[in-house]
C-alpha cells in the first residue's frame, strides 16, 4: 500500500494557508518553499477565466530526482519521494532533472517536500492538509484518495467545471499528488506530457532528448551521475552557492514559481 | 513623514531571563534560517522531547479562532486549529500559521521606554517597568486633576484591548475611549444592523454556512481576506455546487470561483441593491409570508423602488441589466437559503449605513434570517462578571463583539464623565449614532473643540497605518501633552510616544475569557504557552497595575488572572482546570432559529419586527429607506483607491512578521494592464503614487492585470512602512493609509469612508 495526496484545484483559493503551516512545521529553511500558489487567470478584463496553481512535489512514481541521485538522498517510500538531507553530496542533480522545476538547494544541500514523513508515521496528516481551509487538500492511502479524485472531478463537471479531470494518473509513472483539476491541466502550469530538463553536457549523451521514460538505463544514468557528481563536486559548489543567492528571492504571488 | 530610528540607551541591563537565551538560538539556527537537514529524524522539533498542547484564542487577526499551541522546552513551534473550536473546526489561516513567527520577531518591543529626545526622534531610554509605570500614572494623574479624566483618550485594537478601551477607559472615567474596529472597519454595518433588526451582526457574521445555496459578496474577498471560518463556508458551498455571486470591481480570488461576477463601478453598490430590490419586489420573488410576518415598511419599500429598475442601475453601476436581473431571481430561487455577506470592512464612501441596510433589506426580503441555511441568530455565551464597583462612565468604545446599546434612543443623554463632559467625537451632531469615532477624537487633540483632549493613550493600534489622514494624526501626536503606547512591535507612531510599554504577545499570556457570540455560544480559553520574552508583560497585568497606580484598585480586586478567570467560570461552574480539560472550550445551547423562539420575536426593533422602513431615520432626518448617492468621481488621470487584503496579512500588524513577510514581502498596485500601457507602465515596474491632495507614497511595484476594471487600483493595505524599528517591514511597498488624507464622514454611524481618495502614477520612482 502507498499513500497519496490529492489536490483539488477547484476548491483551492490561494489562501496560503498550507505555504505557512509547512514552512512553520517543517522549519523549511529560507530560500526554500515547498509550495508555491500562484495565479492562473486568463482572458481579457471582463471575460476573465481561471483560477490558482498550487505547485509542490508531485512526487513522481518514475521519479528522475530519485534516478539521477548518486547518494540515494533521494529515495521513494510509501508511495513518496523523500529526501535524507545527511546523504545529500550536493551535486544538485536532482534540481536539473525535475521535469515539475521542485527541488531546491540550500547551504548546498538539496530539499523539498518529503510528505512529511516524520509527521505521518507519528501518526499525523501532513502539515498542508491539517490545516486546509479550502477543502482542497487530503492525503491518505492511494486507492481512497484516486477514489476521491475521479468522484470530486465528476462532481465538479456537473456542477461549475465541464472540463474538470483527474491529473497524474499517467505522468511520470504515476504522480503521488493526484490533482483534480477544474479544466485542461495545461492551462493550470500542469503538462500534459512532463519533461525532464537536460543538466549538463554529459547527460545529453545518454538521454534521449524529447521523452523520459524511466527504464533499465536509469541505473546506469545514476552511476553516471555519481561519477560526474564526484569529479565536479568542487567547482559545482560554488556555481550552486550562487544559483542559491540567485534564487533566494521571496515567490512572487502571482508570477512563476520560485525555485 | 518622519522616519524615526528607535534609538535606544539602557540605564539598566535587560532581565534577561531563559526566554532571551532561547530566543536568540531560536532567531540564528532554528525556525528562522534552519540548515534543510533540521527535519530529519532527530533534527524534527515533534522528535526533540515532549510537545507541551496549550490553548488559546489566535490574536494575528480578530476573527479569534480557538488554536492548539505546540511547544517542545519552552519553545513554540506550531499552532493548529483547534478541532473542539466552532470557527476554527480544526483548521488554521496563512496568518494563524504564523503565529511563532509573530512571537519569535527579533524586532520585538523589548523593555519600557522613556523618551528622551523629541517626539519623532525614536530617541530612548530602557527603564523598569516599577520607573515607567509609575511615570505614566504620574503624568495621568496631571491630567485629572488639571482637565479631568475625559482629557484622556484611550485607543485600542487587538484581543486585550478591553483591558485598556474597555476596562480601564471605564474605571478611569474617559468617555472618549474608541476602537479602530468600530468606525474605521464595521461600525456601519453594526448601527444598520440595529437599526433594521434591533441587534448588531456581532463579532463574526452569522451566515449558516452548512446549508447555503447561494451567496452573494458585495466586495467580500473571500480567500484572500482569510478569515478561516468563512473560507471553509465558502469552500463547503463551492464544492456543493452552490451558487456564487461576486460583486467586486476585481476580479477577484472569490470571483474566480464564481458564477456570476459583476465587475461593478466603485462606489455603486447601493444602486445594484436597490435594483435587486426592485426585481425582487416587481416580480414578486420576495418570500411574502416571511415579510408579512416579520417585517414593516413593506409597502414603503416596494413605493420606493419602483423606478428602481435594472435599466436604472445598469446606467450607474456599468453593469448590464440583464446580468442585474439575472442575479436577482438566481439569489432568489435558492431563497431562504440564500444571502448577501454583510460584509466586514465596510467603511467606504462615507454613506456605508444606508448601504448596509439595503443589504439587510435584500436579506430580509429572501427571509434569510433565522432560517436554516441563512442567517442563524447568535447568542453570546451565559457567564458572569468579576463582581466590581460601578464604573466611572458608561463605555463607548464599541469593537468587534460590543453589545448593542441598551438605550436605542439617538437624541437621549449622553453618557458624562466624572467631570461633567460628554464624548468629544461630535456623536449626535457630525453623526447620529454609533461607538465613538476614533478619527473623530483626532482633531480635539489639535483645536481643543469641544475640549482638548491632552493625553492619549494607545494600545495595539497601528495609529499611522490605521486612521486615515495620518499628517492630521501626526499633528496631534505633537500637541498632546501625554503619549503612552503599549504594543509589541516598535510602529511608527512608537516613535512618537513618551513612554512605551511593551507587551507580551498572545502565546506568552493569559487574556479574560473570549465569550463568543455564535450559533452554539461558547468560552474560549487563552493561556500562555511560555513565558513572556525579553521584559514584556502582559496587557491584564499592565492595566491592573497601571490601575493601581491611579486609584482604581477597587477595579482590580483580584490577585492575579487565574483567580479573575477561576472567579468568572465559577459562574458556570467550571474552573480553569475544567476548561483545559474541555480543550479550551465550553460550548452551550443557542437559539439559531425562528422556530426557537415558539412564535415570539426575536427581533429587538421598537415595532419588534425587522424594520425595512426605519421611522428613526425618518425621525432623525436621514432617509428611512436606502437612497443610492453618488460620490466623486476620479480627476482626469486619476485612479479611485482601493485596498483590501492578501491571505498572509492582517491590517498593518503582520508586515514584518518573518514567516509571512516571507510570503508576501511588499504591496503591489493593481493597475488595470491596458491603462497601464497606455500609462507607458509594464508590470514590475516601481512607480510612486500621488494623491489628489499631493500626498506621495512609494515607490510600489505595478502589477498590471485585466483582473481590476480601468478606473481604480488596488492595494493590500498595511505597507509602505516607515518605522526603521520594523527591519522586514521597512519601505516595503506603499501604505494605502498615507494616500488617503480625506475620509467621507458617515452621518448616521460616524464610520470614515476611505475609499473617497484618488491617485496618479508617476513612473519617476
Amino acid at each position: 500500500m502507498s499513500s497519496a495526496f490529492l489536490l483539488d484545484l477547484a476548491q483551492c483559493i490561494g489562501c496560503e494557508g498550507c505555504v505557512v503551516a509547512c514552512n512553520t512545521g517543517n522549519d523549511v529553511p529560507d530560500g526554500a518553499q515547498y509550495i508555491a500558489i500562484s495565479e492562473q487567470v486568463r482572458g481579457t478584463f471582463p471575460d476573465l477565466a481561471g483560477g490558482v496553481a498550487n505547485h509542490r512535489c508531485y512526487h513522481c512514481a518514475d521519479a528522475a530526482c530519485v534516478s539521477v541521485c548518486p547518494t540515494g538522498a533521494l529515495y521513494r517510500d510509501d508511495g513518496l519521494t523523500r529526501v535524507d538531507a545527511s546523504a545529500c553530496s550536493g551535486c544538485a542533480y536532482c534540481v536539473g532533472s525535475c521535469p515539475y522545476d521542485v527541488p531546491v538547494m540550500v547551504d548546498g544541500v538539496a530539499t523539498k517536500c518529503d510528505g512529511c514523513r516524520d509527521v505521518v508515521s507519528a501518526g499525523g496528516v501532513p502539515w498542508c492538509v491539517e490545516t486546509c481551509p479550502s477543502d482542497a487538500l487530503r492525503f491518505g492511502p492511494r486507492e481512497e484518495i484516486a477514489a476521491e479524485a475521479h468522484a470530486r472531478a465528476a462532481a465538479h463537471r456537473g456542477e461549475k467545471y465541464p472540463d474538470a479531470q483527474v491529473y497524474g494518473e499517467r505522468q511520470a509513472g504515476g504522480l503521488g499528488v493526484l490533482v483534480v483539476a477544474p479544466e485542461d491541466p495545461e492551462t493550470l502550469g500542469l503538462p500534459a506530457d512532463p519533461k525532464i530538463p537536460l543538466p549538463t553536457t554529459a547527460w545529453q549523451e545518454v538521454v534521449k532528448p524529447g521523452g523520459f521514460y524511466i527504464t533499465s538505463a536509469s541505473v546506469l544514468i545514476a552511476g553516471l551521475a555519481g561519477v560526474i557528481a564526484r569529479r565536479n563536486h568542487a567547482r559545482e559548489m560554488a556555481q550552486l552557492e550562487a544559483d542559491h543567492a540567485a534564487n533566494a528571492a521571496p515567490t512572487d504571488d502571482n508570477g512563476e514559481v520560485t525555485s | 513623514m518622519a522616519r524615526a530610528q528607535l534609538k535606544i540607551t539602557r540605564r539598566q541591563l535587560l532581565k534577561s531571563g531563559a526566554a532571551v537565551g532561547v530566543a536568540g538560538a531560536i532567531g540564528s539556527s532554528g525556525l528562522r534560517g534552519a540548515p534543510a537537514h533540521a527535519a530529519t529524524d532527530d533534527g524534527a522539533w515533534y522528535r526533540q522531547g515532549q510537545i507541551r498542547t496549550t490553548y488559546n484564542v489566535c490574536d494575528i487577526c480578530p476573527w479569534h479562532c480557538g488554536v492548539l499551541v505546540h511547544s517542545v522546552d519552552g519553545v513554540v513551534h506550531k499552532v493548529d486549529g483547534n478541532p473542539k473550536d466552532p470557527k476554527a473546526q480544526g483548521r488554521l489561516c496563512a496568518r494563524g500559521q504564523g503565529g511563532p513567527s509573530f512571537m519569535y520577531d527579533p524586532d520585538r518591543l523589548r523593555s519600557p521606554m522613556v523618551r528622551t529626545g523629541p517626539r519623532g526622534s525614536g530617541e530612548f531610554e530602557e527603564v523598569t517597568w516599577e520607573y515607567a509605570l509609575d511615570l505614566v500614572a504620574q503624568e495621568l494623574g496631571k491630567i485629572k486633576e488639571r482637565s479631568g479624566p475625559e482629557a484622556l483618550a484611550v485607543f485600542g485594537h487587538t484581543g486585550g484591548d478591553g483591558w485598556f478601551a474597555d476596562h480601564f477607559a471605564q474605571a478611569w472615567g474617559t468617555p472618549n475611549a474608541a476602537k479602530s474596529s468600530s468606525s474605521l472597519c464595521l461600525s456601519p454595518r453594526e448601527e444598520a444592523a440595529t437599526l433594521t433588526f434591533g441587534w448588531p451582526v456581532g463579532g463574526h457574521e452569522p451566515v449558516d454556512w452548512d446549508g447555503l445555496e447561494c451567496v452573494a459578496l458585495i466586495g467580500s474577498h473571500i480567500g484572500e481576506d482569510a478569515r478561516n471560518t468563512v473560507m471553509q463556508g465558502f469552500a463547503g458551498l463551492h464544492r456543493r455546487g452552490g451558487t456564487i455571486i461576486a460583486v467586486d470591481p476585481r476580479f477577484s480570488s472569490a470571483a474566480t470561483k464564481a458564477d456570476h461576477w459583476l465587475p461593478i463601478k466603485p462606489g455603486t453598490d447601493t444602486a445594484l441593491l436597490l435594483a435587486w430590490i426592485h426585481v425582487l419586489v416587481t416580480e414578486g420573488l420576495y418570500d411574502a409570508d416571511y415579510v408579512e410576518q416579520w417585517t414593516t415598511g413593506f409597502d414603503e419599500l416596494a413605493a420606493h423602488v419602483e423606478d428602481k429598475t435594472p435599466e436604472w442601475a445598469a446606467a450607474i453601476t456599468d453593469l448590464p441589466a440583464d446580468q442585474i436581473r439575472e442575479t436577482a431571481r438566481s439569489m432568489a430561487a435558492h431563497a431562504p437559503r440564500s444571502v448577501i455577506m454583510p460584509g466586514r470592512h465596510v467603511t467606504w464612501y462615507g454613506n456605508d449605513t444606508q448601504r448596509m441596510r439595503a443589504v439587510f433589506l435584500v436579506n430580509s426580503l429572501l427571509g434569510a434570517y433565522g432560517r436554516e441555511g441563512g442567517f442563524y441568530f447568535n447568542r453570546a455565551p451565559y457567564i458572569g462578571d468579576y463582581a466590581l464597583p460601578p464604573y466611572a462612565v458608561e463605555g463607548s468604545a464599541g469593537g468587534c463583539a460590543a453589545e448593542p446599546a441598551e438605550d436605542d434612543d439617538p437624541l437621549g443623554d449622553l453618557p458624562l464623565g466624572p467631570s461633567g463632559k460628554a464624548r468629544a467625537d461630535g456623536v449626535q451632531e457630525a453623526f447620529l449614532r454609533g461607538p465613538t469615532a476614533m478619527q473623530e477624537l483626532i482633531e480635539p487633540m489639535i483645536s481643543g473643540d469641544p475640549y482638548r483632549i491632552e493625553g492619549l493613550l494607545v494600545y495595539g493600534v497601528n495609529l499611522l497605518h490605521t486612521v486615515p489622514n495620518p499628517a492630521r494624526t501626526l499633528e496631534a501626536l505633537k500637541a498632546l501633552d501625554l503619549v503612552v503606547a503599549v504594543d509589541v512591535l516598535p510602529q511608527e507612531h512608537i516613535a512618537w510616544a513618551d513612554i512605551v510599554l511593551p507587551e507580551a504577545t498572545y502565546l506568552e499570556r493569559y487574556e479574560d475569557l473570549y465569550t463568543i457570540a455564535h450559533k452554539t455560544p461558547y468560552i474560549a480559553l487563552r493561556e500562555p504557552a511560555v513565558e513572556p520574552m525579553y521584559d514584556t508583560k502582559p496587557g491584564w497585568w499592565i492595566s491592573k497595575e497601571l490601575g493601581e497606580r491611579v486609584g482604581l484598585e477597587s477595579h482590580y480586586p483580584w490577585e492575579d488572572i487565574e483567580e479573575y478567570l477561576d472567579e468568572r467560570l465559577r459562574s458556570v461552574g467550571a474552573n480553569l482546570d475544567d476548561l483545559r480539560d474541555a480543550d479550551g472550550i465550553i460550548v452551550q445551547d443557542g437559539r439559531p432559529y425562528l422556530d426557537d423562539f415558539d412564535g415570539s420575536s426575536p427581533f429587538d426593533t421598537p415595532s419588534g419586527k425587522i424594520e425595512l422602513y426605519s421611522q428613526l431615520l425618518a425621525d432623525t432626518g436621514h432617509d428611512p429607506l436606502p437612497e443610492y448617492e453618488p460620490t466623486d468621481e476620479p480627476p482626469d488621470g486619476y485612479f479611485r483607491l482601493l485596498y483590501g487584503r492578501h491571505p498572509a496579512h492582517t491590517f498593518a500588524r503582520t508586515q514584518n512578521t518573518p514567516g509571512l513577510h516571507r510570503v508576501y514581502p511588499e504591496n503591489e498596485l493593481w493597475l488595470n494592464a491596458g491603462a497601464a500601457a497606455e500609462l507607458g507602465v509594464s508590470d514590475g515596474d516601481r512607480v510612486m503614487l500621488e494623491n489628489q491632495d499631493g500626498a506621495t507614497d512609494g515607490p510600489i511595484k505595478v502589477k498590471a492585470t485585466q483582473r481590476i476594471r480601468r478606473d481604480a487600483v488596488f492595494m493590500v493595505h498595511g505597507f509602505g512602512q516607515a518605522s526603521e524599528g520594523l527591519s522586514r517591514a521597512h519601505g516595503q511597498g506603499a501604505s494605502d493609509t498615507k494616500l488617503q488624507t480625506r475620509y467621507q464622514l458617515d452621518p448616521i454611524s460616524g464610520g470614515a469612508g476611505m475609499r473617497v481618495n484618488f491617485v496618479r502614477i508617476s513612473t519617476e520612482a
